[in-house]
């Protein structure tokens, strides 16, 4: 029922967004990774798109006549989906807030600036999360980004509209929160397949609308969860991005017999496990929440230890009998992470698989053979 | 070994009294005779080691990676070493000076220049990281970020009180400083600050970068006096950016002497060379050393100028060669001299506004995120076809270091810009600034040959 509904909401969504435009609203994409306060793009009275699509080799490849392919195929995809001009999302873009994280996104950022033909914010994030010169700056460009939008929409930002603002991405995120952690009780009564569409969904749909739908969704799901015994093996997915498309994993996890109880990402879908706290100085909130409560992408400094004992606390949590890391292929700093992931997790008798991906199709059959070839090893293990 | 000395500037006196620590590095290091012998034929064919300036600016290298490797077991008590981080040549100084127990030096430029270009010994280094966490292959991890690893790897130079990098290049340095600390216990500090500069308020947008740059740095040498144990003041960090100057303005003569002559006075390879002396942490007193030879180079460059004899023939093309020379492999740079391509650097240009009222030597050393290498390309693109203006450049020889994601993302782009607007051919060649095993001479030759066919054929 539910899944009909956003279903069509997704599908009209693009032509309610060019309605929409006539009217002057401004349109505000930004890349994922969740360094970017939604809640000020809302508050502005713009809409935010998250740019998340990934996963299908044609965007990656078209930027090859921009990027290198040493680029990730990721950040290739988002410059391609804008070459190509058949994805309408990024093609109705009025401005774009760029967070400056890893290179790779940051040059994507520099590629579409060069072009000239959109309206760029850069949103410098600290790769130190917790020290206090980092936390003043990253909270000054929030105002920035604030003082940029109002000009730029001409529509004032004030305490109440980014209260109200913070107020819903919050149910937002509790609601994701909420279902996701109905995943600790085996059998999971929600796939991580139909989890990460649904998180997906929330970058592009209204999002008055889509919280109606989350809560449906859990109120469904938590009539119908049970209890009952299963040997599916428990999969905790640790990866810098699962993008919008990129679905072959979880696909072949599924086929396989798996069980993806949990993932742990950087980019691609909604940070969710805090809330903003919506008192006080509102920019300072964001701050916290955006930067400190939360778990360090790989890019930050001193973050493997930080990184690695938060996986740990997941595989306990939801009882996960093994790890599959799934990385995009010239990620430098995910790929360095895996060698102390795995000799961690090694320590722990916790298997871990280590995948990579350049959104190609070729690899799918050895993939499919590297993740039954786990399971087997998992359930040897348990 | 006493020959190769000499070669590298090495005085019969200094000789006699430093060959007994120099073997003692070179066995640690597994520098061998029959490396020796190599080393004195590499640096015959590929340097101008007839030039006493050249000498002594190895003898500086050489003499910098065997004080790293004897650091501990000479009593040093407190060792930091600098990784990627620019400006830590004028830190370390500071700290050497202050304290005969404290060593300081950048980890791994001396090396590169020492181990991969005299002895051609990198190779074992970077597999020993890639069997830790820089694996080969696709996913291309930067052989700086190898060598550092497969040196602690190796137990090759000994394990530091402190070692720091810096952010504002790219994530990937302090992510290998952070699992160097988690699994070999090594303790580590990053310096940073953010590069959201954008071309529409660049030069207020590079104020800001700055300050949180110095800001931060502040907090670095503040980890320095705790490691050390001694204050560090402004003013001590004022003599040692006053007495670095001297030997900045010296090498900046010697550039713009070598890359303004036609016959190139000198043979490219001796771009690395100059690069890496850059990069050298001298001890206050001993940089009146580095300035002389720089100095004495200049004195018998210019008069090779005057006489008109270079390392090519005059009216060769003249290339700029954008980014780095090979820091551990001189090959490239003196295949494109055989062939007669006067390749010439790109000077690290500063874009930035300098407040000259702000009386604060942080500020001062956090003004080199303006160079260049760190700016979008929205400003980098005008820049390089400014200097090629300015130099009368023929083409453009882009070596992208793969490993470097900020350099290796700009090249297309780039090559279509300067292609457009000047109408000079822009040779890209994807490679790895640090791995001698990327060097390929058949390939190289033939793309070089016909790229200066293209010079030429648009030069009639």
């Amino acid at each position: 029922m539910e899944e009909t509904r956003l279903a069509a909401h997704l599908k009209d969504r693009p032509a309610q967004l060019k309605e929409a435009k006539k009217d002057g609203v401004k349109i505000i994409g930004y890349f994922p990774g969740n360094y970017v306060p939604e809640e000020i793009i809302y508050a502005s009275g713009a809409v935010p798109l998250c740019l998340t699509h990934g996963g299908s080799p044609q965007p990656a490849d078209a930027a090859l006549s921009v990027v290198p392919h040493i680029i990730c195929p990721f950040a290739r995809a988002q410059i391609g989906e804008r070459l190509l001009r058949e994805n309408p999302y990024y093609s109705m873009l009025d401005m774009l807030v760029a967070p400056i994280t890893c290179q790779h996104l940051k040059k994507v950022a520099e590629v579409w600036e060069y072009d000239g033909d959109l309206e760029i914010f850069k949103l410098g994030i600290p790769h130190k999360y917790d020290g206090d010169f980092e936390l003043e700056y990253y909270t000054d460009r929030l105002r920035a980004l604030k003082d940029r939008l109002q000009t730029f929409t001409g529509n004032e930002i004030t305490d109440e509209s980014l209260g109200n603002a913070i107020d819903l991405y919050n149910r937002m995120r509790e609601l994701l929160r909420k279902i996701s952690l109905l995943r600790r009780i085996s059998p999971s009564p929600v796939s991580a397949l139909d989890f990460v569409k649904l998180n997906h969904a929330s970058f592009y749909a209204d999002p008055v609308f889509m919280v109606e739908v989350l809560e449906s969704v859990y109120q469904e799901l938590e009539d119908k969860q049970q209890t009952a015994e299963t040997d599916k093996p428990r999969i905790l997915l640790i990866s810098p991005n699962i993008g919008n498309g990129d679905y072959a994993v979880l696909e072949l996890v599924e086929a396989a017999g798996g069980d993806v109880v949990i993932e742990e990402i950087c980019e691609g879908i909604r940070y969710y496990w805090y809330d903003i706290e919506n008192k006080g100085d509102l920019f300072q909130s964001l701050t916290r929440g955006y930067l400190v409560d939360r778990v360090p992408c790989a890019f930050m400094t001193d973050s493997a230890k930080k990184r690695l004992d938060f996986a740990l606390k997941l595989v306990k949590d939801f009882n996960v009998s093994g790890i599959i890391w799934y990385e995009l292929l010239y990620c430098e700093t995910y790929d360095s992470e895996s060698y102390f992931f795995a000799e961690k997790m090694g320590e722990r008798n916790i298997p871990m698989l280590i995948l990579e991906s350049d959104y190609g199709t070729a690899a799918t059959g050895q993939l499919k053979t590297r993740i039954e070839a786990f399971f087997e090893i998992v359930k040897g293990v348990a | 070994m006493i020959e190769l000395l000499k070669l590298c500037g090495f005085e019969e006196r200094e000789i006699e009294s430093e060959l007994p620590r120099v073997e003692k590095a070179f066995h640690r290091l597994g520098i061998t005779a029959e490396d020796i012998e190599l080393g004195k034929q590499r640096l015959t064919k590929y340097y101008d080691v007839e030039l006493q300036g050249i000498r002594k600016a190895f003898r500086l290298c050489v003499r910098e990676v065997i004080d790293s490797v004897l650091a501990r077991e000479e009593g040093k008590k407190k060792i930091i070493f600098g990784f990627m981080i620019p400006g830590f040549e004028t830190i370390g100084p500071v700290l050497m000076s202050k304290s005969k127990e404290v060593y300081a030096a950048h980890y791994s430029w001396a090396f590169l220049l020492v181990f991969g270009c005299i002895f051609d010994k990198m190779v074992p280094v970077l597999e020993a990281a890639e069997k830790k966490w820089l694996k080969a292959g696709a996913v291309a991890h930067c052989s700086n970020l190898k060598t550092l690893v497969g040196l602690v790897a190796l137990d090759l130079i000994p394990r530091p009180d402190l070692m720091v990098t810096s952010g504002f290049l790219c994530e990937t340095a302090p992510k290998t400083l952070d699992l160097l600390h988690e699994l070999y216990d090594i303790p580590v500090c990053c310096w940073d600050t953010c590069q959201d500069r954008g071309s529409g308020d660049y030069f207020d947008d590079t104020d800001r970068a700055v300050d949180l740059a110095a800001k931060n740095l502040r907090r670095l040498v503040k980890k320095f006096q705790e490691v050390v144990g001694f204050p560090i003041t402004d003013d001590m960090l004022w003599e040692a950016l006053k007495a670095r100057r001297k030997f900045d303005n010296a090498l900046g003569r010697l550039q713009d002497l070598i890359h303004s002559s036609d016959p190139l006075p000198l043979s490219p390879t001796h771009d690395n060379l100059w690069m890496i002396l850059s990069s050298l942490t001298f001890c206050i007193e001993d940089i009146p050393d580095a300035v002389d030879a720089v100095n004495t180079a200049y004195q018998e460059i210019q008069e090779r100028v005057s006489k008109g004899v270079g390392a090519m023939e005059k009216g060769a093309p003249k290339v700029l060669g954008a980014l780095f020379a090979h820091h551990s492999d001189p090959r490239l740079e003196h295949l494109a001299g055989e062939l007669g391509i006067a390749v010439v650097v790109e000077s690290p240009t500063s874009l930035v506004r300098y407040d000259r009222k702000r009386q604060d030597p942080y500020y001062v050393m956090s003004l080199g995120l303006g160079g260049s290498l760190s700016a979008g390309l929205t400003i980098k693109i005008p820049m390089q076809i400014e200097t090629c203006k300015r130099m009368n450049i023929d083409g453009v020889l882009d070596r992208y270091h793969v490993g470097c994601r900020a350099v290796t993302g700009d090249a297309l782009v780039i090559q279509n810009a300067v292609e457009k607007e000047l109408g000079i051919p822009v040779l890209l060649l994807e490679w790895e600034n640090f791995d001698p095993r990327v060097y390929n001479h058949e390939e190289y030759r033939r793309r070089l040959e016909v790229f200066k066919t293209m010079m030429t054929q648009k030069s009639r």
